[in-house]
């Protein structure tokens, strides 16, 4: 069951990899790493209960609040930079 | 029972994962992708740590500030997202 479970989850991560490597827009990029980081961190949240070992649920939860505090101030920065470059970077 | 509950909770986010990220692949504009996709992620990601939560309570203060973190960080995200993407579109 936990096997299934575990191949569920990895066979939905494909999906916004996949989005990531084909989007050529910046903010559907964006997206696809902020949904590739949020279940990223819930399997190695997973994976640390099974195993029951604390230190790996401590890396998963440190990736769940900095990454998205970094992905907040990348977007933040991508839009400063869409401001002020005449093109618009990243189209 | 607790355990068939704690399998039950994690097949139901897996569904939503699989319900909130396919729509990532297809034509829709990007502000209804970070709609499904952020409130999807949200719910089926509580869901499993939910889950994980009943299959083992010792690790209540980790799985909380896990529970917590996706609750109120990933909501923070998609509203960032959104208001940056939305100024690129405008421009």
């Amino acid at each position: 069951m936990n096997g299934i479970l575990f191949l569920g989850m990895f066979l939905c991560l494909l999906i916004p990899i996949y989005e990531a490597w084909k989007a050529d827009d910046i903010w559907q990029k964006m997206l696809a790493f902020a949904s590739i980081q949020t279940k990223t961190s819930i399997m190695v949240l997973v994976v640390s209960v099974f195993r029951d070992d604390w230190m790996i649920g401590v890396v998963g939860v440190l990736i769940l609040s900095v990454g998205n505090a970094a992905l907040m101030l990348l977007a933040n920065v991508v839009k400063r930079l869409n401001q002020v470059s005449e093109r618009g970077f990243y189209g | 029972m607790v355990e068939f509950l704690s399998y039950f909770c994690m097949v139901v986010g897996l569904v939503f994962w699989f319900w909130g990220t396919w729509p990532l692949l297809g034509p829709r504009s990007v502000l209804f992708k970070l709609h499904t996709l952020s409130v999807a992620d949200i719910l089926g990601s509580i869901a499993i740590v939910f889950g994980l939560l009943l299959k083992i309570p010792k690790e209540l203060p980790l799985l909380l500030l896990a529970l917590l973190s996706l609750a109120i960080w990933n909501t923070i995200l998609g509203y960032v997202l959104a208001y940056c993407a939305r100024r690129s579109i405008n421009q």
